[in-house]
């Protein structure tokens, strides 16, 4: 066991808090001191509550002792993407119009995770009201990439894929709605699920998009985005859009073999283009899956394009109809680039609108048609490693939309047709950025996703990896 | 179908009640250009039964292998 516990597992730490070998007290120290540490450098925190989190711990602690467990997370200090609504906390949206908004209500997704028995470190920087891939933010500054602080960390959920990467905190909410949290998982070197429309609730957690946003985890490992997913999935009264049913034991998927499956790789759209050492990590990622006992097959997939049209048209719509209000009264308060994206909104007609939301349904249906013959499929998820900070900067430059169309190139297909996809630390480039490979499944079915994405981690370890402080 | 050009970006814009210049109409008309010429291919094929509730039931039906 690690004598720093900032550097456990989530599921290690928290069993290690249970058995009293760790106290809360002094996990949670452990955070706080690499969070001192670290913050100058990455920017990677909105808030830090260094004291209200130490006597949450203790309190945890003083529960244990007196054999009252909470929960599987009993003591254990997580921070998350400053836009999950806390009643009676400020949650800035990584905005200048939220910047002292008090939440009233506490986000299902996050009140599950308390109920677990979670403590509270603070919360986390994001980019302007989640739109944009990058972790720029013309408020905040932009979140560092802890491999290399020049870089950006991918975004939206930026402070989520910075602090779980540098073990600021031991896994942290992001939200996905066209890629946001597999970009911050790929550049920063984490394992970050990206759940199924429907999977978990979205009650108090800020919109985006209603057809889009999925709420998932960034975690140091796929059995403790496993621990996470169980912990929050399930109906919600509150949400009407989270299936009912039962909740699948995703841990218990992060056992299984995956000899006897079969993964498909893309002939085409997400082989294209690639930066060689990608399509270098591509190719090694799928020799260890063969490796493991899975049959590796290409398929066709519909054409990507399409769905990245679609996806940017009910994006655009949808953004701009949330924001409305503030757009008229407030325009001077949004950073130029988010509120030059939300007007995209303005040029799209109600009837193509609802054209590219009708169209969800056949399109999910031919996709799940050329992949009836396999178990997952794996690809990129985006076609670079991280650039720097300042080459992305682009700020409300007309070039701004094409820029961020060439970064989520790989994501938003999947955000239209509103299904699962794990992305998993795959490799490092030679100037030791790391690469995410990103495994797609059915609808729902995160088991599968969880279960290959174990059983490559159990034989590699770039998820283990961790940054140096420069 | 086609990029609504800037002076009909504008026109929506105004009905919205969020005018906009014609310099920022010219700049929307760029930027989510391409999205209506992505989806052109797909845009008035649609059959007229198609429910935007059809995701949902394609989302959750038994799908296997």
């Amino acid at each position: 066991m690690s004598t720093e516990p900032a550097l456990m597992t989530l599921t290690s730490v928290a069993q290690a808090i249970a058995q009293k070998k760790f106290s809360s007290r002094e996990v949670t120290q452990s955070c706080l001191d690499r969070i001192a540490q670290w913050q100058p450098s990455l920017n990677a925190f909105m808030a830090i509550e260094a004291d209200a989190a130490l006597a949450a711990a203790d309190a945890a602690d003083a529960d244990l002792a007196k054999g009252n467990n909470r929960g599987v997370l009993h003591g254990v200090p997580l921070a998350h993407k400053d836009m999950y609504y806390d009643a009676g906390k400020v949650v800035t949206c990584g905005s200048q119009i939220r910047r002292d908004f008090v939440a009233t209500t506490t986000a299902t997704s996050l009140q599950r995770l308390k109920d677990a028995g979670t403590v509270r470190l603070g919360s986390l920087q994001m980019s302007e009201f989640a739109y944009g891939p990058t972790g720029h933010n013309a408020h905040f500054g932009p979140v560092h990439n802890p491999w290399d602080i020049a870089c950006v960390t991918g975004g939206s959920s930026s402070g989520s894929g910075s602090a779980v990467a540098a073990r600021l905190t031991f896994a942290a909410l992001g939200s996905d709605t066209g890629g946001s949290i597999r970009m911050p998982a790929h550049f920063c070197g984490v394992t970050g699920l990206k759940t199924t429309v429907g999977r978990i609730s979205r009650a108090g957690a800020m919109p985006l998009s209603q057809s889009l946003d999925t709420v998932g985890p960034l975690a140091r490992s796929v059995e403790d985005c496993a621990l996470l997913l169980g912990l929050m999935a399930g109906a919600d009264p509150e949400d009407p859009t989270a299936i009912t049913g039962p909740v699948p034991d995703y841990a218990a998927a992060t056992t299984g073999s995956i000899k006897g499956l079969t993964i498909g790789v893309p002939s085409a759209f997400y082989v294209d283009d690639l930066d060689s050492e990608v399509a270098g990590i591509l190719e090694a990622t799928v020799a260890v899956l063969k490796r493991e006992g899975a049959t590796i097959v290409q398929v066709e997939l519909p054409d990507q394009r399409q769905l990245t049209a679609a996806c940017q048209l009910v994006l655009a719509v949808e953004a701009a109809a949330f924001h409305k209000r503030w757009m008229i009264e407030r325009p001077q308060d949004y950073g130029a680039q988010v509120l030059m994206r939300l007007q995209n909104g303005l040029a799209v007609p109600g009837v193509s609108y609802l054209e590219a939301v009708r169209w969800r349904g056949p399109a999910l249906s031919a996709h799940l048609a050329a992949t009836s013959g396999v178990d997952a499929v794996i690809a990129p998820v985006a076609p670079v490693a991280a650039p720097t900070i300042a080459e992305s900067d682009v700020g409300n430059s007309p070039d701004a939309e094409a820029v961020i169309q060439r970064l989520t190139r790989f994501t938003r297909p999947i955000n239209y047709l509103g299904l699962p996809s794990l992305a998993i630390p795959s490799g490092f480039t030679r100037a030791g950025l790391p690469v995410a490979m990103q495994l797609i499944g059915r609808s729902f079915d995160e088991a599968m996703l969880l279960r290959i994405g174990a059983a490559f981690q159990r034989v590699t370890d770039f998820h283990d990896r961790a940054p140096k402080l420069a | 179908m086609t990029k609504p050009a800037p002076k009909e970006i504008s026109a929506m814009a105004a009905v919205a009640g969020l005018p906009v210049s014609a310099e920022v109409a010219t700049r929307i008309s760029n930027s989510i250009g391409p999205a209506f010429e992505g989806f052109a291919a797909v845009a008035g094929t649609l059959p007229f039964d198609l429910e935007p509730a059809t995701f949902v039931v394609v989302q959750t039906g038994k799908v296997s292998k």
